[in-house]
């Protein structure tokens, strides 16, 4: 009945349109940058160059040169020396805060989604109390009861005030993983709420904090920057990026422009990368065609 | 053939809160009891409470009344419960209707499968928890080659296959199958359910198998028992309920049962029911040896 | 009897704000006492130093510091509920006075920051999901996403470089010209930091308008609008604008805190008097009638405007009223 299809002729079809260009590789530029940042900060110490620390009173102000490549500040310090001493005091306090907000958020998260109602209902409150101070001032308030000032306080501090995002999307996918068929399956064959946690719920959604964890960090620089900044973080002996541009402001209006752009920009650079970074990490969320 | 009574649910009583003024009954004292080595079926349309009964055997949720002994031990009492918890862990296991959700997505098959011997602590009788896996894989029907895989890349069947390997490693005394096909294409439906029948004919363990289907029911269990909101209507070995069933529900369900000749599908009638909840009270009789029904007062069988 | 359930439910949400407001002034008083520092700097300023050991036990006297803590805290209250939030340290005013009188700045530029922002955003944020992936789209994406990475205070820093003290354009510091300025000077006092607040925040907001507008136009209804013929502005304005109003909304709702609490660095390096510098100096100088007043200033417009956004996201979304009011879990 129905034997091979005679063909009767040839239309070529039209040309396929251009495929968008996929643009949701990883951010190579910024990966390549905060690496070489965060290397040369981690390898300051064996670099040549003036120690950041050395004022060289002679040499007051000096716009960039051969001899002082970011040149100096209003005190004779080298910025270019000082750039990457004050880089690794930054990065330190972005980690070491990161690193406590994270295990803080994940244990209230926790609590609150696997805990019975009352629980829940007063941890969030206590969240919704600390938000409700501005975060700056809270950071200033504990670092201050936490006794003496350094690196160490001030990221513990920040990350006594950044764990919230992370509780809440920690709550969240507990409670959903609660109902979770193998989460009941684990439970019905003997899983205590820790071992449930540690090999059943956390890497299922560590993948969603991670996006957090990174913007941690780099929210946790830039309080940092902003209260070194103000005067109210470290030790003004501390060099850090916030403390050099601090120093600047004022240089800023002589016209020295160098102490203000180098940290500036350097700040900006990681804080960039790591935003990047971190939005790279949340995913391909918003993926498919649009159908505008 | 009477064994010992291994699971015995009395009174089962449940409600979910809807709102702060409504909650919806999902077990309203159940009750039925499960011999070693039987196969149960608890049939009932969705929503009647049979994945609550699941869970409440299961120990997985505490019902507001009744309790569930098995082999004497209450384990709704939380007392006993703990000082016989290694054994009820060890012999009582569950698989889900939601294959993908019952596996842990980021785990692989084989650690799947290995877990409750790891939580439990128990060396494998063959050796690694890995040589074990590999074994119960066999046994179910899948090949070894997927130890390593992770539940996304397998399909509906084999996640199944893999859920009933992973309670199958304890060597359970109970198991417990909570609509384990439903989910499933039509053929792969019928190489689980002859899976379930061989598994169960080599190693002998009781099976609480809970479904919609009745034809797989009547296939598979010796024992049917028909649940309608929350309550149990009819109890009888299953080819007495196929053959004659008693209760309203029962009947109509039984009617509709689809026959593969589509000319006398074509001339049947399904029976109706009423629906609508039941009147409260009623008996539990034994119209004929081991053929229970609730007689609501006033009715005649 | 629903006015009766809505009457319960308001109370206790009121009840639950008193109790988040008191445990948040409690908390304050405690760690402002516990940080290390000499209140007495604050008032005395630099002689605090060279007090003896006599005076400064009469000073500390006579502004109750000797007491413990808790007594002090209730004297506090005490006070409080009466009207009268102390002294301020520093200023020797009427703390409450203090901040009445530098509120009104700050609440301008946080005000106009915000308004500007507000309409702002859906633009700017539909605009680029208007012309989604086309070139514009992209450098606006990245100019954004690079702006709101700057710290604010950099942002300023540079502004006052290129607008102050290389151009000359405009005034780098204060609300007002010294001796008082009419309205034209107030505003040309007022552009840099207005500028850098909302550049500040801008694309964050933008942003957030771009993707839920994107996301909406991912749903099956868009494509249905298109098939019946709508043309892509329509379509866009009013279904997937209109869907992402909603959560914009009580975004900016709950956001109206942040904006305000992020004038404050910006007010610093302009040296803008308002309560942002208030702020610091009170937590920094432990000027504590100051700090307890700001705090608990902040403390109620977040929950009051949080209380707000949820009260407006649900009556906008039914779905989220009965998740919390109604609904519960079995």
């Amino acid at each position: 009945m129905s034997g091979p299809f005679e063909r009767v002729g040839v239309r070529p079809l039209p040309p396929a349109p251009p495929q968008p260009r996929q643009r949701r590789g990883w951010p190579v530029c910024s990966a390549v940058i905060l690496a070489a940042v965060v290397l040369v900060c981690l390898g300051s110490g064996l670099l040549p160059g003036g120690d950041p620390a050395y004022m060289d009173l002679q040499n007051c102000g000096v716009p960039p040169s051969a001899r002082f490549w970011f040149g100096t500040d209003a005190m004779g310090r080298d910025v270019f020396a000082m750039i990457w001493a004050g880089g690794r005091v930054s990065l330190f306090i972005g980690a070491a805060s990161a690193a406590a907000s994270t295990a803080i958020g994940v244990a209230v998260g926790a609590a609150a989604g696997w805990a019975p109602g009352w629980v829940d209902g007063l941890l969030m409150r206590l969240t919704e109390i600390l938000l409700s101070v501005p975060s700056l001032l809270l950071v200033v308030l504990l670092q201050a009861a936490l006794g003496r000032p350094g690196p160490l306080s001030l990221a513990l501090a920040l990350g006594a005030v950044g764990w919230t995002g992370i509780a809440k999307v920690v709550r969240t996918e507990v409670r959903q993983m609660r109902r979770c068929g193998y989460i009941q399956a684990a439970k019905s064959m003997g899983g205590g709420f820790f071992y449930l946690l540690r090999r059943h719920m956390a890497p299922n959604f560590f993948p969603s904090i991670l996006f957090m964890i990174v913007m941690n960090v780099r929210n946790a620089i830039a309080a940092e920057a902003t209260l070194s900044f103000m005067g109210l973080g470290l030790p003004p002996e501390t060099v850090t990026w916030g403390a050099m541009l601090s120093l600047a402001e004022k240089a800023a209006l002589g016209g020295a422009w160098w102490a203000v752009l180098a940290p500036g920009i350097f700040l900006a650079a990681v804080l960039l990368s790591m935003t990047s970074l971190g939005e790279r990490l949340r995913g391909r969320a918003g993926q498919g065609e649009g159908n505008l | 053939m009477a064994g010992e009574v291994l699971l015995d649910a009395q009174g089962l009583a449940h409600a979910f809160p809807l709102t702060r003024t409504m909650s919806v009954k999902a077990l309203d004292g159940l009750s039925f009891q499960i011999r070693r080595g039987e196969v149960y079926g608890l049939v009932g349309e969705s929503g009647c409470g049979k994945s609550t009964a699941a869970r409440c055997v299961m120990n997985l949720l505490r019902p507001q009344a009744g309790r569930v002994l098995y082999r004497g031990i209450d384990t709704c009492d939380p007392k006993a419960f703990r000082a016989n918890r290694r054994m009820l862990q060890r012999n009582r296991q569950l698989i889900f209707q939601d294959s993908a959700a019952s596996l842990d997505p980021r785990m692989r098959v084989g650690d799947i499968i290995a877990e409750p011997l790891r939580l439990q602590r128990v060396t494998p009788p063959r050796g690694t928890c890995r040589d074990e896996a590999a074994f119960q894989m066999k046994y179910v029907g899948l090949d070894p080659g997927y130890l390593d895989k992770y539940p996304g890349e397998l399909s509906g069947g084999q996640r199944q296959r893999v859920a009933i390997a992973r309670a199958l490693a304890m060597e359970p005394e109970l198991l417990v199958a909570d609509e384990p096909i439903a989910s499933l294409d039509v053929s792969i439906q019928a190489q689980i359910v002859n899976l379930f029948k061989h598994l169960q004919a080599e190693h002998g363990f009781s099976f609480l198998f809970i479904a919609h289907d009745l034809a797989m029911v009547e296939f598979l269990c010796s024992r049917v028992g028909v649940m309608y909101r929350g309550r149990l209507v009819e109890e009888a070995p299953a080819r007495e309920l196929f053959a004659r069933p008693l209760h309203p529900y029962t009947r109509a369900l039984v009617s509709a049962i689809p026959i593969p000749d589509p000319r006398r599908e074509r001339a049947r009638k399904p029976v109706e029911f009423r629906g609508g909840e039941l009147p409260p009270g009623g008996l539990w009789t034994e119209a004929s040896p081991g053929h229970f029904v609730l007689e609501e007062r006033g009715d005649a069988p | 009897m629903k006015l009766g359930s809505w009457a319960v439910r308001t109370g206790k949400k009121l009840l639950a704000l008193l109790f988040s407001l008191l445990a948040l002034a409690t908390a304050v008083f405690y760690i402002s006492r516990l940080a290390p520092g000499d209140p007495l700097v604050a008032y005395y300023g630099q002689r605090a130093e060279r007090l003896t050991p006599d005076q400064r036990a009469q000073a500390e006297e006579r502004l109750g510091l000797n007491d413990p803590i808790w007594v002090q805290y209730a004297r506090w209250w005490e006070n409080a509920l009466q009207g009268d939030f102390g002294i301020s340290y520093k200023y020797k005013m009427d703390a409450a006075e203090v901040i009445a009188s530098r509120a009104g700045n700050t609440l301008v530029l946080g005000g106009a920051g915000f308004a500007l922002i507000f309409v702002l955003a859906p633009l700017l944020g539909a605009l680029c999901a208007w012309r989604e992936g086309g070139p514009l789209d992209r450098v606006l994406c990245r100019l954004g996403a690079a702006v709101s990475c700057i710290p604010e205070f950099w942002l300023s820093l540079v502004a006052i470089l290129v607008f102050s003290a290389a151009l000359g354009w405009l005034p780098s510091s204060g609300a007002y010209s010294v001796g008082g300025g009419g309205l034209g000077d107030r505003i040309a006092h007022l552009i840099l930091p207005l500028g850098v607040v909302v550049a500040g925040h801008l694309w964050y907001y933008a942003y957030m308008v771009r993707s839920r507008v994107l996301e909406e136009a991912r749903a099956d209804y868009v494509l249905l609008a298109k098939a019946k013929g709508l043309g892509r502005g329509r379509v866009l304005l009013r279904h997937c604008l209109r869907c992402a109003l909603p959560s914009y909304l009580s975004l900016m709702a709950v956001s109206v805190p942040h904006i305000l609490g992020g004038t404050y660095v910006v007010e610093m390096v302009f040296s803008y008097p308002g309560l942002g510098t208030l702020a610091y100096e009170s937590a920094r100088y432990q000027d504590y009638n100051l700090l307890m007043l700001l705090c608990i200033l902040s403390g109620g417009v977040v929950m009051c405007s949080g209380m707000a956004a949820q009260w407006i996201s649900g009556r906008l979304d039914p779905r989220v009223r009965a998740r919390d009011g109604e609904g519960a879990e079995p």
